[in-house]
């Protein structure tokens, strides 16, 4: 069995959004944190992280600034702005409401129906 | 939507910080990931290439990045541009005459939108200028159209027009302004109180006029301009209460006028009351406006012009009764019209700019043809290089932003340049004396020209980029291949549009021909219009008698006749005098005559005449003929004789078959005691009054000055000398009798008339000018398409002379096709100088609108042009070497 799951469309913006939430991190940062706190259960694909990121601080969601890494080399670090929080609660929300649904439809049996 | 706008900015305004940043930031990652795998025990060099492959393709992942910027369609915008200046560098000689054609074209239409931006579209720089509107009482059957207004109107009308929110009138004028010996002339504009309030603006310190301040007795008052209270009163606001001197007399200054302020075209240093007597104010002076004063007033928000002209109307028909003379101007066709004042004011020149405008737009379009079909040429040659990339998958978009990218940059620096153009044009148009025009004064280059400019290149941009993109599109890549191979004949469509094209801008070039000549020919006819008088060695000036020194009409003549006997005794001039008016001198009222015993006839009324009253030789210092009778001469004057002259317009129109010596006349338009009566003592010839081109011939009376004082009246010296040094012997003989006076706007008589045919002589000058440029376009275009044809069927000819035919025979194949496309142009350019000629109507003179002279002018001018752009294509042809284009292939 499977112990990775692929991602759902859609789902990456969100996921960056939260991992950045947490603390100001650069790409591969972003990348490790949401292996970390999927479980090692969620891998992003390497390639189409870099265009998320650019496509979210086009937005105006997350803010980049240039900072020192662990082992002192120069970075882009990204940070969520106001407008980022909203979104990611707002994202969040949406999808508890849509997983309970579907859990719920999932998990009928044959006496409820 | 305004975050990602800024932030695409940001990212183009350092374009190089964002491509190095991203690249960076990259580079840290696969080597972040590539330190990860170390630490999991790969071996470095594999790690690295471990990282690198899982990562992916670094150069699509940027392609992606920049996108999700928003940077694709800039990138790709970058991408045409260069391409397509890379590929114009490659034919200097396409991108020349592309750009330059483009220049003046572009800059032929700038300037004269230009002019008609200020004069005919930009509202005047007045609070809702919209709904200022003039009135003005006209007598069309007296042939009278425009009188101006009374001051009797302006106080029956006052408050009694509900459509109106304020009424007032203005009257233009000069005063001597200043200390007293001051001879310096100013502009002046006497108004009425709510002349500020009509026209949206009030006094910035002080205040305006009042009511108590509109009689004789009561008009010592003055409001300065800002100008004029910062040049002489160092713009302190104590000047309120000071005095000024105007025309001797002090006023007290009670205001000053915002900065900025101004009314029409006038520069009027200084605003007095337009006072009046009592008697000026009753009924019987209604229709004794004459053009001095002019009436102004503003509609209420929500009227309408016609609204005020019902009102006005009503007005007019409930002040009858109180009209001694209603019944007679009624037969006048008596009317108050309320006209806009924008349009009022530009009503005499619009129709010659729009014809400018409309010749300018034909000169584009000759361009436009031009281009098109240059660039067609060029398409054809890039065809199979289209074809193939193509065929190897470029989008149809792609070709289409291709094109368009090499169009817009061919418009935009040709906008550029015809923007230097119109700068150049602007110039022109100026030192051409378009300032004189109603707001000629604000024509200028400015950032709304830049901006219609580089629009209007866009736009051609796109327009030229049409045809060539369908060029490109509209075959298979595969029979593009095919077709048009260098070895081949020309595609059929391709040459069709092409000649096509040539036909259109021989037609086009036709139009603008005949329009040029229309123009031309007008301004000839007018130029050989006798004014009636000969203006050759003639200089008049101006005088205005102010001050206390002449309280009387009889003082006002001693000065006359003192200055008269003196000209008279000048060396140099060889006779002196003085009129009320002199013809081409801008003023044109006219006032009614009567001749005693004359009864009306059914229809007919009372009519106005020129009327002057005048002194000294001046019939002939002017140069009149004398065609019975004798001249007016200065000892009418003193005798008090009471006797005319009629010219002969008057005298026919009384007595056609008859003499007019010895009948009797009376000033104004009825009958009156025996006493009053003039005799006529004398016919001269008619004179061109307004201008050249006036064509009613309605009549004139001279009357001694004494009979028709004015203290403001013109002197006329005719002599030997040149006419500034008569101008000079003028101005000396007016000092030496009274130093504090002076002559003003001294002028030759012909440099008046030549004044006043600015509005004829600029167009045709600038018609000819488009002429010009359309038929070297001719030139370049029918050159070109032919120069062409004939390298498309090198191979063709070169097989018919290697099998016999003569080189007149080929000759004669290249020219036939020339005649054919003439024949066509001209047979289009015939139908549009037809419609052309019809819309030009108002500004023709004395020529009919398809004169059979201009078209064949017209006809032979461009076959000989296109004549002689044909023969170096068709002789290059003849010579043909068959050897050498055969060997070629």
């Amino acid at each position: 069995m499977r112990n990775t799951a692929d991602l759902l469309p859609g789902t990456l913006d969100m996921l960056i959004l939260k991992a950045v939430s947490l603390k100001p991190l650069h790409g591969y940062g972003v990348l490790l944190r949401i292996r970390q706190i999927s479980g090692d259960a969620l891998e992003i694909p390497q390639g189409s992280l870099y265009p998320a990121l650019y496509r979210l601080e086009h937005q105006g969601l997350i803010a980049a600034e240039w900072g020192q890494s662990e082992n002192n080399r120069r970075a882009k670090y990204y940070t969520l702005t106001a407008a980022g929080r909203r979104r990611l609660r707002e994202e969040t929300a949406g999808w508890n409401r849509l997983a309970s649904a579907i859990a719920a439809a999932l998990n009928t049996t044959s006496e409820e129906v | 939507m305004f975050r990602r706008l800024r932030s695409l900015l940001r990212v183009l305004a350092s374009r190089r910080d964002f491509e190095s940043g991203m690249t960076e930031e990259l580079r840290f990652h696969i080597e972040q990931y590539a330190d990860e795998l170390v630490r999991s025990g790969v071996p470095a060099p594999e790690a690295r290439r471990r990282a690198r492959l899982e990562f992916g393709d670094l150069n699509s992942v940027k392609g992606d990045c920049r996108q999700e910027r928003g940077l694709y369609w800039f990138d790709e915008l970058r991408r045409e541009l260069r391409y397509a200046v890379r590929s114009l560098r490659k034919t200097p000689a396409f991108t020349t005459t592309a750009i330059l054609t483009l220049a003046l074209c572009i800059g032929a239409n700038l300037t004269i939108f230009a002019v008609i931006d200020a004069i005919l579209l930009r509202p005047l720089p007045l609070p809702h200028s919209g709904r200022l509107v003039t009135l003005y009482n006209t007598y069309p059957k007296a042939g009278v159209a425009r009188d101006g207004a009374s001051i009797a109107d302006y106080y029956e009308f006052r408050s009694h027009i509900p459509a109106f929110r304020s009424l007032s009138l203005y009257s233009f004028g000069a005063a001597t302004v200043g200390n007293p010996g001051s001879t310096l002339r100013e502009p002046v504009t006497h108004v009425t109180p709510e002349f500020f309030a009509t026209l949206g603006e009030g006094a910035a310190i002080g205040r305006v006029f009042t009511d108590a301040e509109m009689t004789h007795q009561t008009d010592d008052v003055a409001i300065l301009s800002d100008a004029y209270w910062k040049e002489h009163f160092h713009a302190d606001a104590r000047a309120i209460g000071k005095k000024v001197w105007v025309d001797g007399f002090p006023k007290t200054v009670v205001g000053v006028l915002p900065p900025g302020f101004h009314f029409l075209s006038s520069g009027s240093q200084l605003y007095l009351p337009l006072s009046s007597s009592p008697e000026q104010r009753t009924p019987a002076e209604r229709h004794s406006g004459g053009n001095v004063v002019q009436m102004l007033a503003r509609l209420r928000p929500g009227a309408t012009v016609e609204q005020a002209q019902a009102q006005i109307d009503a007005q007019n028909g409930a002040l009858e009764k109180y009209d001694p003379q209603a019944k007679l101007m009624a037969a006048a066709g008596f009317r108050s019209l309320v006209v806009p004042l924008h349009a009022d004011q530009v009503a005499s020149i619009r129709p010659t700019l729009l014809v400018l405008q409309s010749g300018a737009f034909v000169l584009l379009l000759i361009g436009i043809v031009n281009l098109v079909n240059l660039l067609l040429v060029r398409a054809t040659a890039r065809s199979k290089e289209l074809a193939v990339r193509q065929a190897l998958g470029a989008s149809r978009a792609h070709v289409m932003s291709e094109v368009a990218a090499e169009t817009t940059l061919l418009t935009l620096f040709g906008g550029l340049l015809g923007l230097a153009v119109a700068a150049g044009g602007i110039r022109l148009v100026a030192l051409l004396g378009a300032d004189r025009l109603p707001f000629g004064a604000q024509i200028a280059f400015d950032g709304r020209l830049a901006l219609v400019a580089v629009a209007a290149a866009i736009v051609l941009g796109i327009v030229l980029a049409a045809p060539i993109g369908w060029f490109h599109l509209r075959l298979h890549p595969a029979d593009a291949l095919q077709s048009e191979g260098r070895g081949g004949t020309a595609g059929r469509s391709a040459q069709t549009l092409r000649h096509g094209f040539i036909v259109a801008q021989i037609a086009l070039a036709f139009v603008l021909l005949t329009g040029a000549g229309l123009l031309g020919i007008s301004l000839k006819r007018a130029m050989e219009v006798s004014p009636g008088f000969r203006p050759d060695h003639v200089v008049a000036g101006q005088i205005s008698l102010v001050g206390s020194k002449y309280p009387s009409p009889k003082s006002g003549l001693a000065f006359i006749q003192r200055l008269v006997t003196k000209l008279d005794r000048e060396p140099g001039v060889s006779s002196a005098g003085v009129a009320t008016n002199i013809p081409f001198s801008g003023k044109n009222g006219k006032s009614a005559a009567t001749v005693a015993g004359h009864i009306f006839r059914p229809g007919e009324s009372p009519r106005g005449y020129y009327s002057y009253g005048v002194a000294g030789s001046y019939f002939q210092a002017m140069g009149f003929t004398l065609k019975a009778g004798r001249f007016l001469t200065g000892a009418d004057s003193r005798r008090g004789a009471r006797v005319c002259v009629v010219d002969e317009d008057f005298a026919s129109y009384y007595w056609p078959h008859g003499s007019a010596l010895g009948h009797r006349l009376f000033q104004g338009s009825e009958q009156a005691p025996e006493n009053e009566a003039f005799t006529i003592v004398g016919v001269v010839g008619s004179i061109k009054q307004a201008g050249l081109t006036d064509d009613t011939a309605q009549g004139a009376v001279y009357y001694p000055y004494i009979d028709r004082v004015n203290n403001n009246f013109f002197v006329v010296v005719r002599g030997s000398l040149h006419p500034e040094a008569l101008g000079l012997v003028l101005q000396k003989a007016v000092r030496q009798i009274n130093p504090d006076l002076a002559a003003s706007e001294i002028q030759s008589m012909d440099d008046r008339i030549d004044a006043s045919l600015i509005t004829r002589r600029s167009p045709a000058l600038l018609g000819g000018i488009f002429s010009a440029i359309a038929l070297l376009l001719v030139v370049i275009g029918t050159y070109g398409a032919l120069s062409y044809a004939v390298a498309q069927r090198r191979r063709e000819i070169a097989v018919r002379i290697a099998l016999g035919a003569r080189p007149e025979q080929i000759r004669a194949q290249f020219l036939s096709l020339a005649v054919r496309l003439l024949a066509g142009g001209m047979a289009l350019g015939l139908i549009g100088a037809w419609l052309a000629g019809q819309a030009m109507q108002a500004v023709l003179f004395h020529v009919t609108a398809h004169s059979p002279a201009i078209l064949a002018g017209a006809a032979a001018i461009i076959a000989a042009a296109s004549f002689a752009a044909c023969l170096l294509p068709a002789r290059r042809a003849a010579r043909l070497s068959p050897m050498q284009a055969l060997a070629e292939q």
